[in-house]
This record gives structure tokens, sequence and C-alpha cells, in this order.
């Protein structure tokens, strides 16, 4: 009896001990920008350098860069880049950078787009905003992801984001919800299960794609299982775009659905 | 000397009834043979040779000599040999005997070939759909050359069965497909008595996305970028796997330096995925303290990548013919430094977690799988290593640079979630011993060597063993450097059948630690 509490004591001031040692490990972002990453957000392209010679075009295998020979200018369509940088590796006149920019949510997906006319008339109709106050409830949807959405989803979660301190909660059910927050393709298996998880979300509520894939489709936008992204089925309130979005991108892109941020 | 042994041995066995017998790659064994003499061949490769089943699949090729060719791949993993069986199937006669009775490992890759190809199994015990859940239209088969892969058929509505179970107080739970976590999607069925699970069917293929239906005509390199988004924590396995087969069709040797900067990023994300499962074991035991150990460790492991590769999930690293460039140059010591505060804080916490009764009373006797369903199902990975197949293929068919390197492969054959998190835990230690060594033994020189054309017509198995398992890709190139057929088989795959099988018995509320203890990939199953 004595050996067993004495073993529970010295487990519990080891346990004291690693709590002590590792007090804090939430970032302060977003209060203070992060600045790890160094360099998986926009492509930016250098206007004088480049040539227009459409390498980047051609081997983009999201096909997500478009050239338009009479504004003599490249530009890419964020929902659809998949952010693997190869048009910055491939470029001959190296006029194209991955830059660290990784604040990229948009509240119309054509402010994602290269062309901005391809969004003139495209604005949605003004969403009954009700105020959620400090807390927001959260139903993730995997509706055809690789996963990686959801893993990066799940690490707004963890220690270092820490996204509960802003009032913001991941709830088992959409009943529960204010905001689904989608990934994935919308696989032809999904639909009607995010049809039915969207309806169950009670009035007023939100919808976030995150990732390329619920952007766009993605990579798989063209294939016989895949709807094209989240908005072929739902309307949408803000696409955020990555492959995958960073988890402080997925948090500045839902703390912009709010409105707080401009 | 063993792979001619084998091949010796299979020219005594079936002299007369094979044809084409060939060695590429000096490990694959191909041979033809006529589909009535299959279930023969196959029996006797797996009873008698003792080669498990690890990949079955067809291919298209009507327009290369007006059949469909069925592919079986067995291994030798003592001896790293591949055999792979061929057979042509007529499409007036659109059937091919099953083998299931006798290989139950093939249960499932049947099922897929008639849900996408239309051929039937002969003979197969259970024929219902897998792959579409009674949305898709009858006779119509996405992965046959004549159907355009970008066609949306509309919506059917058919009626789907489910396994019953009945009797006095069996009651059934559905759950899924969306879970009250953040997870992929699956609808699982539990019948159940009282507590215990009799019975647990998994409805998947709810992100069935049609991978392999894109790849087909597509180039090289964009197949490359479909590879690394299979399964979102198996970029690089799978790429790794991918880009093996490409290399060996396209005839290049990969400069050694990438050898080892691959084995450094497979092992990272080694790393990152186990910790990841005991992080989530832990949870779902309500053992708060040892989740946020594990959690935090994680986190350092994703920090590690990012700095080094600025992509936390190691995309856009690997390349067809090396490592897109020498990211590790220069990072050596700040990767050191980072392993040994690894060690330190990993050594630490088990030996917390490992004193705790409680927690050991939750995990040990749970989700047991025993090892005759290990080896009937061909379970592979930490979920077939913990229930007493000590096998590996960084072993048995050493790739990359592991050939050079020590390691050994955990021991142990209880079949539990607690053997399968010491499996996990084991493996962490070993993946940090395999990165010091690859650290310090790796060259100066070349990453990397373009590869842009690849002969059309041949074919090559790439393979890893992923953090899930054994992981295996064939790939076919076609015409102007593209993928004529591209086989996914990743170790989920393998492993949901076991799963199925390691609950039941349990009760329901054990049934979320024992899914994490095996963390599969729903992605890399449907595809």
């Amino acid at each position: 009896m004595q050996v067993m509490i004495y073993k529970g004591m010295s487990r519990m001031l080891k346990m004291l001990k690693k709590i002590l040692q590792y007090p804090r490990l939430t970032v302060d972002y977003p209060r203070i920008p992060f600045t790890a990453a160094l360099g998986s957000g926009r492509p930016v392209v250098e206007k004088e350098s480049c040539t227009l010679c459409g390498q980047c075009v051609q081997r983009c295998p999201s096909s997500a860069i478009v050239l338009d020979r009479d504004m003599q200018e490249i530009g890419f369509n964020l929902d659809e880049c998949i952010f693997c940088s190869l048009c910055a590796q491939v470029c001959p006149a190296g006029a194209i950078t991955v830059s660290g920019d990784f604040e990229l949510a948009q509240k119309y997906r054509g402010a994602l787009r290269s062309l901005m006319y391809e969004d003139l008339g495209v604005r949605m109709e003004a969403k009954i905003r009700k105020i959620f106050g400090r807390s927001l409830h959260i139903r993730e949807v995997d509706a055809g992801s690789c996963n990686g959405c959801d893993y990066e989803i799940n690490a707004t979660m963890n220690p270092l984001n820490d996204l509960e301190r802003f009032g913001v909660h991941f709830v088992a059910s959409p009943r529960h919800a204010d905001m689904l927050l989608v990934t994935g393709v919308v696989t032809r298996n999904m639909e009607s299960a995010l049809r039915k998880t969207y309806q169950a979300v009670p009035d007023p509520k939100l919808v976030v794609a995150v990732g390329a894939c619920a952007c766009s489709g993605g990579i798989f936008r063209d294939s016989y299982a895949a709807q094209g992204g989240v908005d072929a089925v739902l309307p949408v309130d803000v696409y955020i775009p990555g492959c995958p979005p960073r988890p402080q991108a997925i948090i500045y892109g839902i703390l912009k659905a709010l409105d707080p941020l401009k | 000397m063993s792979l001619q042994n084998i091949k010796r041995q299979l020219q005594d066995e079936f002299s007369g009834y094979i044809s084409e017998l060939s060695v590429m790659y000096g490990q694959e064994i191909r041979f033809s043979t006529d589909a009535d003499k299959l279930p023969e061949i196959c029996g006797c490769l797996y009873h008698q040779m003792g080669m498990p089943l690890v990949d079955l699949f067809a291919a298209d090729e009507r327009s290369r000599g007006g059949k469909f060719a069925l592919y079986y791949v067995f291994a030798h993993r003592t001896k790293g040999v591949f055999v792979l069986v061929k057979t042509l199937v007529d499409e007036k006669k659109p059937v091919f005997p099953s083998i299931t009775g006798t290989i139950h490992a093939a249960h499932l890759y049947e099922r897929e070939i008639r849900d996408l190809f239309g051929l039937q199994p002969e003979g197969h015990p259970d024929l219902r759909p897998l792959v579409f859940h009674g949305n898709w239209p009858q006779g119509v088969y996405p992965l046959r050359k004549d159907y355009d892969g970008s066609l949306r058929p509309p919506m059917e509505n058919m009626e789907q069965e489910f396994l019953h179970i009945h009797g006095t107080g069996v009651y059934e739970i559905p759950v899924g497909p969306v879970h009250a976590g953040i997870i992929e999607p699956g609808h699982f069925r539990f019948s159940v008595a009282g507590e215990p699970v009799i019975n647990l069917e998994a409805q998947l293929y709810f992100v069935h996305k049609g991978i392999e239906k894109m790849c087909e005509g597509a180039g090289i390199e964009k197949c490359f970028y479909i590879s690394e988004r299979i399964s979102g924590d198996e970029t690089f396995a799978n790429s790794l796997a991918y880009c093996q087969a490409v290399e060996k069709i396209a005839g290049v040797e990969v400069p050694e330096r990438a050898q080892y900067s691959r084995v450094v990023f497979a092992e990272l994300e080694r790393l990152i995925s186990h910790l990841g499962d005991l992080n989530a074991v832990c949870t779902d035991v309500a053992y708060g303290f040892a989740a946020s150990q594990f959690g935090m460790m994680r986190i350092w492991a994703y920090q590690m990548t990012d700095q080094i590769c600025s992509s936390r999930f190691l995309r856009s690293v690997n390349s067809i013919g090396g490592v897109r460039r020498d990211f590790l140059a220069g990072w050596e010591k700040k990767l050191q430094e980072f392993l040994l505060r690894l060690y330190k804080e990993l050594t630490d916490t088990i030996q917390i977690i490992k004193s705790n009764s409680l927690f050991i009373d939750r995990v040990e006797h749970t989700g047991v799988l025993d090892l005759q369903t290990a080896i009937d199902l061909n379970a592979v990975g930490p979920a077939g290593r913990a229930a007493g197949i000590h096998r590996d293929m960084r072993k048995d068919f050493p790739y990359a640079a592991y050939g050079k390197l020590d390691f050994t492969v955990p021991d142990h054959n209880n079949g539990d979630v607690n053997c399968r998190i010491n499996v996990k835990l084991e493996e962490c230690f070993e993946a940090i011993k395999l990165i010091r060594q690859a650290l310090e033994a790796m060259p100066q020189g070349g990453v990397h060597i373009p590869v842009d054309k690849a002969p059309p017509y041949r074919s090559a198995l790439g393979y890893t063993e992923a953090p899930r398992g054994e992981n295996i890709h064939w790939v076919m190139s076609g015409e102007d450097n593209t993928v004529f057929r591209y086989k996914i088989r990743t170790p989920s795959f393998c492993n949901w059948p076991a799963l199925c099988h390691a609950v039941k018995g349990n009760v329901v509320p054990d049934f979320p630690l024992i899914n994490k203890s095996f963390n599969l990939s729903y992605a890399g199953n449907d595809l």
C-alpha cells in the first residue's frame, strides 16, 4: 500500500515538473504577426522580369495559372492553387517567388481569382448576419479531402494555436453549430450527407470552405466523383485557399467570417 | 540467388500453364497464365510457398491486346521478391474466378474490380457494391478506358444492404458518415447486445475522388502532385512510392544524398504520425497530461518540417529523380538538437505513463487482433507487427538508403491497443535513430536528376513502409510520358477489415480507442 502511494506521488511530482517546464505553448497570433512561414504562401510574379513564356501555365499541376495576353500579365487563381511552388521553380526568368503571405482568405471566391472582372455582378446576397457575440460554434465536415486540411483544423485547437481562447468551439452536432467548416472536393458519396448537415444547422449560419479542394475542387476538380468545390452545393461565406492552409490561415479565415478583421 | 530459386520453383510447379516468365528490376518475377488456372496457382503461391497476397488489380488493356488484364501481386517477404501473376479477361465474357474462398485478403480487391471495371469474380461470397453507395448507374464502369473521366452521371437512388445480426436483444447503432470529432467520413454499423459489439460493418468510400482514373492519361509530373494528395499525413510515403515506380520505369538511379534525404523525411513523417496517434489514444482514455505531452512533441516535429521545407506536410519536397532541392544542408545541427530534445521528452513521458496502472488497464487486452486473423487479412504496419507479423518493408524490400542503416523492428505479439502503442513508441525511437544515422552518413553531392521522360507501356512497383504500414503502388506508363494506369494500395486498405475484427467483443465506448490505435486513413482507402 505504501509503495503504491509512493509511486503515485512520485508520478504526480514528475507530471507537475513537466507542467511547470512547459507552462505556455500558445503563440500570440493574430495579435502578433506569425513569421514562421518562410515561403509556402501566395505566389508573386514580378511583372518586369516575366517574359509571358507560359511555362508556368503549362506545368501547373492544378491549372491554376492564367495568362492574359491582352493585359500582358499572368495571374494566379488562388482558389485552385495547391501551393506546390513548381511555378517558381520552372520560371526561366526567375520572375515568380513564393511569399510567406498566408493570410489569404476572402469572402468572395472571385477575390481569390486572378481576373477580377469574373467577380463583377456575382456579389452574393447580403446575408442576415446576426451577431454571434463572442462565441462561435463550429461543425467541421470532411466532404472528400485528403485529410490534410482536417489535420490543420485540428491543429487550430492544439496548445500552440488554442482557437478556443477566442470563444470558438468545435461541436459534435450540426444542430449546435453557427458555422460549417467544410473541407474536400464534395465527393459524389458525400454530397447528400453535406446537404443534410447544412440543413441541420440552425439559421443564421455561415459556411467556410477550407483548402483548395473545398474552394474549387483543387487538383481533383475534373473527376467523375468530385463536385468541384463546396459552392457547387452550398452557399459559401469565406474561402480559405491553401493545400492545406496552415492553422493560422484557417484562424484568419474564421475570424474574417466574423468581421473583426478587414 | 534466392530469386533464381523461386523462379525455378515456379517453373517446376507450374510448367505447362505459365508463359512469359521474366524477371524485372532484379526483384519482380512476372508471368502470365489462363484465368481457369488462377485459383490453383494463387493457392500454391499463398499456401505452399508462403507468399501473402499484397495487391490485386485490373487494368483496361483492350487498346493493347483487346482484353482486360488482372494482376495478382504476391510478396516473398523474407527473400525480398515480388511475384506478379497476370491473366487476361475477355470483354465479351467479363468474369474471372474468385480466390476469396482460399485467400481471404482478396475479398475487397475483387469487389473493387467488380465496381470499377465491371468484371465479375465468380464464386465470391459477398457481391454487394463497395465503391458507390447506390448512387451510381448500373452497367457504367469508370475505370474502363471508354468511360470519360470527367463525366458525372445523374444520381441514382438504390437501396444499400447491410449485414443484419438477428437475435433477442440485438440492436444496431449507426454512426456517421459525419462524426462528432474532426475526422474523415465513414459509416459504422455496430450490432450490439448490451454493451459488447457482436459485429461492426464499416461502410467506406465516402471520400472516393476517382484518383486512379484522374491519373490515367495525365503527365507523370501531374501524377506526382496527385500522389502527394492521396492521404494528408502520408504525403511523403505515397509520393515516394510513386517516384520509385517512375524512377524504375525511366531507369534512373537517384543520387545518394537524395536517398538519405528521403529517409530523413520519411522518418520525420513517421514521427509526426505516431506522435499524433499516441496523443489521440491518450485523449480517448481522458489522460490529459499524456495527450498534451505527445501533442507538444508533435508540434515540435511540425515546426521542424515547416522550418526546413516550408511545408508542415512535406509537400513539394519529394520529386521524381530525388528531392526537389537540398533542404537538409545547413539544418543538420538544428535537426540533431531537435532529436535530442524529443528523445529526452519521450523517455520522460513514457516513464510516467507506463507506471500508471489506470492507463494500462484501459489499453491492455482491449481491441485484440489475433495473429491468424491478421495473417488472413494481410494486416500490415504497426497493427500487423503488434499482432505478431514482424515484417517491415524497410527491412524486407530495402529502398532509399534503408539498406545501409541500422534499426530494429518492434517485437510484440498480443495484438491489443497496448501492443500497438508500444510498437509506435518503439518506432519513434527507431525513427530518431534512423534520422541521426542518415544525417551522419549522408554524403555531399547532388540531390536530383531530372526525369521528364518515361518509356511507354512499362510497369513497375513502388513501395514504402508508410507510418501506417506496407504501401504498394503500381505504375504503368503510357505514351508521351503519361501514366496509363496507376494502382494505389495503401496500408489502410488492408487494415480496415482487421479493425472491424479487432472491435468484436469489446464494449462500444472502447471503439474510439481501438480505432485511434489503428488510425487508418479513409482517403487512402477510398481514393
